[in-house]
């Protein structure tokens, strides 16, 4: 469970969150909202990339907030982002292993670790390939394999899905629903592919220039008319 | 210590269920242990006592391209200030030498160390700083150095703090190792301790440091997201690059045998710029950019002195090379000579078995 | 034995004369960096080899002292011109590091040039503005100041103000503080970037041959530690955060009168047999400079993912 309360962040004169409240308990949950709204900066506040000028953030009843930099992803908190950031020249297991040998994992659970999150995402049989060589399919793929390797608590994903086409897509949302019940992580989705959304995630919370209109079960959200005006409303002003 | 990025992945009987970059095939291992034997063994009767002097400088700098290599190749950090560093270790390893009667290698750990440490101080501050800062850093440091050091002198066997005195029939040479005293020894000292080194390096990159310094130089932001300690492992490798070079400065000291101050003094702190651009030239994808870059800074030097007269005049011409070189590295090939010359070797040699296939073909025409 | 402060006013004179032409190199180095992006290390040498180009002029040929002069001046303006054709597009994608380790490469080729063309040997370089016929002497401090240090002084001045104005109140000069801004962004409101940048990329190199001229005549033309020079430049420059041009003048003074004043200073304490010499250790004033200013930026660590949102 994350409770985060009154989250505000600002700097150079933009305010990209503005008293943000929103509770996710576990399982998969959902984070939407146009461009602009604030994801990536509740993203990048939660993994330690920003810092609020107020609110709090905790998680399983710990203060996130004052755990700084590196020591988060060793908490269990892990990240993707809207880049890749496997490293090309390695192998995908390398890649995997890395961030768990960095992320409190044991040298002797290594391989069996590693094995586990690349057979969870139907990448074994390229354990020895370097990752610059995999389609963008796999690539993905292999972020994921990366953020749940060990035993996250929580896995917040970017955009995983950006660029794939809808077959793709599906696979991956397919992948990322098994998360939570495998991997025991608490798993929070930002997207703005809506079929991803809600074929991952029970719950959904919407953000909308910085503040939040909706949230709770996913399909009442997405049929919620704030929401709707949210996304047509800036659709119509281009 | 093979060119990276090899394609289809670097298969080898070491890398399954093994977490590691570029492990050398027992191959690749059994051919360089050769190379090595030769080097030592058949190389130093071949060879004037100039040449062998010379060899012996190339086997210093190796291990400080070495350094700057691994910071750079590795990590992405740009040091200017390797070569005042080395003058750190010699003066250290001398003061040391003539204080006490502390064995050579202890005295080149001791050198060393105490280098790391001063590389670790000196890396502190400026790790806050974004590429260029550091580099500029380190360049001030640089120049600091060489204005400070012809004014303060280096130790040689005198009394106080310095350990330096003026009366010209006391200054002492620095001793060397009990067993090689002798230039060729001294040479094959050297290249041992050299290769230490290398091995140092290479098992630093092929385990956990390697991998964390890969993972800090694609990109900040996904290391720390991925748990890594970046602050930490920059200055472990700021400690182990400046460590190395502190052992290459009491090997120094042993080669020199009397250190003088205009050795490192202001004219040289363009040294460093010089180091950096043969480090580039020589390749930072690859270990053995070190060598070839070691080689282009000490021995090319020599060979145009006594091939050129030409040069003879005025060894300073090469920085005319030097710096092409680097801008050339910078705009066109980043990999480097020893990814870039067998790749245009290759080239060159397929060109020529068509043309002369061809002149072959049109010769059974006629 | 500490020197009186009468012993210092020359020093005072010295210094603001270095340190007005420490901030020409210093003015051009902060527009240049901030319309290319590029900082140009390579200024000190520039301006050392066209004062060599000028002195072998004057020295062993027959061309008129006025015009040799002035080729130092262009040739400055030209070999920066020349490199920022060169090699400013291959690498104007690059980061800023790779930019200013490019103008090491320079550097490095005209250090190796000047060394071989101009082998170590005494030479002066005496402006005509530094004769005893061109000097006052300042009664009360009992100081000879010459027109070259007060032409040092006023043309560093002036350099800031005019260039000041042409960044405010030209066309030209108000796109290059757009480029300096938002470079994609002012390429495609069609101003004419590439027109900018050369401009830029002149206009330095001209204050570069400028600054060596004077600087040869005032400190000695003696190539390596002319182009080491630079480093004054440099850090009047980071003290300005490579923005602000008034506060790029100022440094420099700062930096001049800092190196200056150490000079007198010598041998102190004298109570105790170990003679420490401050005035030997002068040359590093600039480093040093250069160094806490590097360490001041850096306080605030920050560690930036784009900002693009999503």
């Amino acid at each position: 469970m994350i409770e985060v309360d009154g989250l505000t962040v600002r700097f150079g004169g933009v305010t990209p969150l503005d008293d943000v409240s929103l509770r996710f308990a576990e399982g998969a949950c959902g984070l939407i909202g146009p461009n602009g709204a604030g994801k990536t900066t509740f993203l990048n506040v939660l993994s330690g990339f920003a810092r609020p000028v107020a609110g709090s953030v905790r998680a399983f009843g710990e203060d996130l907030l004052r755990i700084g930099d590196f020591r988060r992803a060793r908490w269990g908190l892990r990240r993707t982002f809207q880049q890749e950031q496997a490293i090309e020249r390695l192998s995908v297991f390398d890649n995997v292993g890395l961030v768990q040998e960095h992320c409190g994992g044991l040298r002797a659970s290594r391989r069996r670790d590693v094995e586990r999150a690349l057979e969870f995402t139907g990448l074994e049989l390229l354990a020895e390939q370097p990752v610059g060589k995999l389609s963008a399919r796999h690539r993905k793929l292999v972020e994921v394999a990366r953020a749940v390797v060990g035993s996250p608590r929580v896995v917040l994903l970017d955009e995983p899905a950006a660029g794939l086409p809808d077959e793709e897509t599906e696979h991956l949302g397919r992948v990322i629903r098994k998360i939570p019940d495998a991997f025991g992580a608490l798993v929070v989705l930002v997207d703005h592919d809506m079929n991803l959304v809600s074929g991952c995630c029970r719950t959904t919370a919407v953000l909308d220039f910085g503040k939040v209109i909706a949230s709770g079960p996913t399909e009442d959200v997405l049929r919620n008319e704030h929401v709707l005006r949210a996304y047509l409303g800036t659709e119509t002003q281009l | 210590m093979g060119a990276a990025g090899a394609p289809g992945g670097t298969r080898s009987f070491w890398t399954r269920g093994r977490l590691s970059i570029e492990t050398p095939t027992a191959v690749r291992a059994v051919v360089i242990s050769a190379l090595v034997l030769f080097v030592l063994l058949a190389l130093p009767p071949l060879l004037s006592s100039y040449w062998i002097k010379v060899l012996t400088s190339v086997a210093i700098f190796a291990v400080v391209a070495l350094g700057l290599n691994l910071l750079f190749g590795r990590v992405g950090l740009v040091s200017l200030g390797q070569i005042a560093l080395l003058a750190f270790g010699a003066w250290a390893a001398a003061r040391l030498f003539f204080l006490t009667d502390l064995p050579f290698p202890i005295v080149l750990l001791l050198s060393g160390v105490l280098t790391a440490v001063i590389g670790v101080v000196l890396g502190l501050p400026a790790l806050r700083l974004s590429g260029l800062y550091l580099a500029l850093i380190t360049l001030m440091f640089a120049g600091l150095v060489a204005i400070v050091v012809p004014t303060t002198n280096f130790p040689n066997g005198g009394s106080g703090v310095l350990g330096h005195t003026e009366s010209s029939s006391g200054g002492l040479a620095v001793r060397r190792p009990q067993f090689a005293g002798g230039d060729a020894a001294y040479f094959r000292y050297t290249v041992i301790v050299a290769a230490i080194m290398f091995l140092l390096a290479l098992a630093h990159v092929a385990s956990k440091p390697g991998r964390a310094w890969a993972a800090i130089r694609q990109s900040e932001p996904a290391a720390l997201a991925a748990g890594i300690n970046i602050t930490f492992y920059k200055l472990y490798a700021f400690a182990l690059a400046s460590f190395m070079t502190g052992v290459a400065g009491g090997l120094y000291a042993g080669y020199a045998e009397k250190l003088y101050s205009y050795q490192f003094s202001g004219a040289r702190t363009i040294d460093s710029v010089t180091l950096l651009a043969t480090v580039l030239m020589g390749g930072i994808f690859s270990l053995w950019g070190a060598v070839i870059a070691a080689v282009l800074q000490q021995m090319l030097p020599a060979l145009l002195q006594n091939w050129f007269g030409f040069f003879n005049t005025n060894p300073d011409f090469l920085l005319v090379i030097f710096g092409v070189g680097l801008l050339q590295v910078l705009v066109t090939a980043p990999e480097g000579l020893v990814v870039s010359v067998p790749r245009d070797l290759g080239f060159l040699f397929r060109l020529a078995s068509r043309a002369a296939s061809r002149a072959a073909g049109r010769g059974n025409e006629a | 034995m500490f020197p009186s402060y009468q012993d210092f006013y020359p020093y005072i004179v010295t210094g603001l004369a270095l340190g007005g032409v420490y901030a020409l190199s210093g003015v051009g180095m902060v527009v240049l960096y901030r319309a290319t992006g590029v900082l140009n290390l390579a200024f000190g040498a520039i301006g050392a080899m066209g004062a060599l180009i000028s002195w072998t002029l004057i020295n062993h040929t027959s061309f008129p002292d006025w015009a040799s002069y002035l080729l130092c001046v262009v040739f400055g303006g030209l070999v920066t011109f020349a490199y920022g054709v060169i090699f400013g597009p291959p690498l104007a994608r690059r980061d800023p590091l790779v930019k200013a380790t490019g103008t090491l490469g320079l550097t490095l080729v005209l250090l190796g040039l000047m060394s071989y063309f101009w082998p170590p040997f005494g030479r002066t370089m005496l402006l005509p503005t530094s004769t005893p016929e061109y000097s006052y002497h300042i009664g009360f401090a009992n100081v000879d100041v010459t027109w070259t240090q007060i032409i040092g002084l006023s043309f560093g001045i002036f350099v800031t103000v005019a260039v000041g104005a042409f960044l405010r109140y030209t066309k030209l000069g108000t796109a290059m503080r757009a480029m300096a801004n938002d470079r994609e962004i002012t390429a495609t409101l069609g101003v004419p970037v590439r027109r900018v940048e050369a401009v830029a990329w002149l206009g330095s190199g001209l204050l570069a041959g400028a600054a060596g001229l004077l600087l040869s005549d005032l400190v000695g033309l003696d190539p390596v530690g002319l182009t080491f020079l630079i480093v004054s430049s440099l850090a009047a420059a980071l003290i300005a955060r490579l923005r602000s041009l008034t506060v790029t003048l100022v440094a420099g003074i700062f930096v001049g009168l800092a190196t200056a004043l150490l000079t007198p200073i010598t041998g102190f304490p004298s109570e105790t047999n170990y003679q420490f010499s401050l005035s030997s250790y002068r040359g590093a004033a600039p480093f040093v400079i250069a160094i806490i200013t590097l360490l001041f930026l850096a306080r605030r660590r920050v560690v930036t993912i784009s900002r693009t949102e999503g």
